[in-house]
């Protein structure tokens, strides 16, 4: 096998000591320890979802007795939930449009066009960066009704295009593009925003897919604003149905692991298509968010 | 910049002008969702509120009533208790899961997969989950670990949640199970900057695996563990559905956070006391706005961007 170098504090030349190579095998094992509490919790909800409520309320072995789908998909049909799928969906693909779209053309705007006083907008964005979305939710929730009466998904998408977060993500790239390529596009008589969307956008798919993931997950995991401006309508997504089961009570409880089964499906998707963009990036959407 | 320099004056504020316009429409929707509710929140507090509409200006009236009230002082305490709590539990624990995964050769990948995997899964979901690990029925996971040890009565589970001393450690444990691996990754990020022949040079001085974690390693991420440190803070002290949802507030108020204190006067039981919820929504905000201050002091000397 290859050896790959030590990259870590344990250097090769220690492996020699015994009490070393005891304390290694206990941090492997150590590792091992915590991939199995990240997993579990997830195992054990997916093979509950397969009990039925009988075998569910009594049975205390992880193992359920037959592993036939009925259960899940008695569930699934009951509930109802494959509307509130679509809805997210429909939910989903505005939110990340948004995303892209807003905080793009104010990223652009911070990133390369820089007009003058464009200072002031950056230090807002930045400064917004630690204001919780949540803390105003009430006047924000009065402002939404006052302008969208019924039910819709129209502020839930342009909520997305409002994140300080995205626009840092997006203004950062931008600024390392290289700026005769811009310039180029100018001299040949492309408007600001013909080159946004010919030149830069297409140069900058990386961040763009990156922006769309977070996006895309927050969305589908994003679930009070929904709440306040859906609940009891047709359009209901996956988040605001579990969010009124769990507070409601309206559901066995076995009903709702396989609702949260089906909430964490796309997610996990997500999660193993994307794996290395989300590790990679975790740092510096982690920072900032 | 030399070609720019040379347009003419109005071709420049043309650009200007356009490049504005470029940014209006995301402008727009920060204003609206972001920078606007900030300032209607201390406007909304300061009035006397009938559903969505604003009566009239009543002073500091929601503010002393609100905070005269039992259930504001509870929710206080709870959130400085949540916060020293997931200061013992969840600030020195992604630490350690980076130093573990740092010293790992193969299978790093999998390792630091496993750990960011619960981050991606939706809060709502992850919080119902757990409920039905800590609950008293039956089917509760961890009364049964624990009545396969011996340690329980069957007849007799132990009632996690409405436990008063542990409902919030509990929940802190499991916002800690959730996010962990995410901080975990920003450590294993600032670890890769430390060059290996610092720890090889420290190895060959004679220097004890511990002694270079504690000289090395743990001085060169020191800056980091500060910024963590505050971000950390800021973000439990706006901890809200992970209790409405595992506990409800309860025992008796034992778990109740300030934010779910808030959301329960605007939208619990159809109360709707908008002015009210909007008074603990300022409170909080001066809170927070105290530890963003600390924050960016601390930050100062960092680059243009972060």
């Amino acid at each position: 096998m290859k050896k790959i170098p030590r990259t870590g504090v344990i250097r090769e030349y220690d492996m020699h000591s015994p009490s070393v190579r005891i304390g290694y095998g206990f941090l492997i094992f150590l590792c091992c320890l915590m991939v199995l509490v990240a997993v579990f919790p997830l195992v054990w909800v997916a093979l509950a979802g397969f009990k039925e409520l009988e075998e569910f309320n009594n049975s205390s072995s992880i193992l359920p007795s037959t592993f036939s789908m009925k259960a899940y998909t008695t569930t699934w049909s009951q509930v109802g939930i494959a509307k509130n799928y679509l809805n997210s969906l429909i939910s989903v693909s505005g939110s990340v449009i948004c995303a892209i779209l807003f905080n793009g053309m104010v990223g652009y705007g911070l990133g390369i066009l820089k007009p003058k006083g464009h200072k002031v907008v950056k230090r807002l964005v930045m400064l917004s960066l630690l204001i919780p979305s949540t803390i105003s939710i009430v006047p924000l929730f009065v402002n939404i009704t006052k302008l969208f009466p019924g039910p819709t998904f129209v502020p839930l998408w342009l909520s997305f295009g409002a994140n300080a977060m995205y626009i840092i993500l997006f203004a950062q790239f931008f600024e390392s593009l290289p700026k005769s390529i811009i310039e180029a596009s100018r001299i040949d008589g492309c408007s600001p925003l013909q080159t946004f969307f010919r030149i830069v956008l297409p140069l900058s798919k990386p961040i763009c897919v990156v922006v769309a993931i977070f996006a895309l997950n927050a969305a589908w995991s994003d679930f009070l604003l929904p709440y306040l401006l859906l609940r009891g309508t047709d359009l209901q997504t996956v988040m605001v149905r579990l969010f009124d089961f769990s507070t409601q009570q309206t559901i066995n409880e076995d009903d709702m692991m396989r609702s949260v089964v089906f909430a964490m499906i796309p997610p996990i998707i997500l999660f193993f298509i994307f794996q290395k963009q989300l590790t990679e990036n975790a740092v510096s959407v982690g920072i900032k968010g | 910049m030399t070609v720019r320099a040379k347009r003419r004056p109005r071709a420049k504020v043309k650009a200007n002008v356009q490049a504005w316009l470029i940014m209006l429409p995301g402008l727009i929707l920060m204003a609206f969702f972001v920078w606007e509710p900030l300032f209607e929140s201390v406007r909304m507090s300061l009035y006397k509120t009938k559903n969505i509409a604003l009566l009239e200006w009543n002073n500091f009236d929601n503010f002393t009533k609100v905070v005269g009230r039992d259930e504001f002082r509870q929710a206080l305490g709870n959130t400085f208790a949540y916060t020293l709590w997931s200061l013992a539990i969840g600030f020195f624990l992604p630490i350690i899961l980076a130093l573990l995964i740092g010293e790992t050769r193969r299978s790093k990948g999998i390792f630091r997969t496993a750990v960011y995997l619960p981050n991606m899964l939706p809060g709502l979901a992850v919080v119902i989950l757990w409920s039905a690990f800590f609950s008293a029925e039956k089917y509760g996971v961890l009364n049964i670990l624990f009545r396969n040890f011996g340690l329980t009565d069957p007849d007799n589970p132990i009632r996690f949640l409405e436990n008063e001393h542990l409902v919030i450690p509990i929940i802190i444990a499991v916002a800690t199970w959730k996010g962990a691996g995410a901080t975990a990754l920003i450590y294993m990020a600032g670890l890769s900057g430390i060059s290996a022949e610092l720890y090889e040079a420290a190895a060959i001085d004679g220097a004890t695996v511990r002694q270079r974690i504690f000289h090395i390693t743990l001085p060169a991420i020191r800056k980091l563990m500060g910024t963590l440190l505050i971000l950390q803070i800021i973000s439990v002290f706006q901890i809200m559905y992970e209790p409405m949802v595992l506990t409800k507030g309860g025992p008796d108020g034992a778990s109740l956070s300030l934010m779910q204190l808030m959301w329960q006067y605007a939208f619990g039981g159809g109360s709707m006391q908008f002015g009210r919820a909007s008074a603990v929504a300022v409170i909080l905000t001066g809170i927070l706005l105290v530890m963003t201050i600390v924050y960016s002091i601390v930050n100062r000397r960092e680059s243009d961007w972060d």
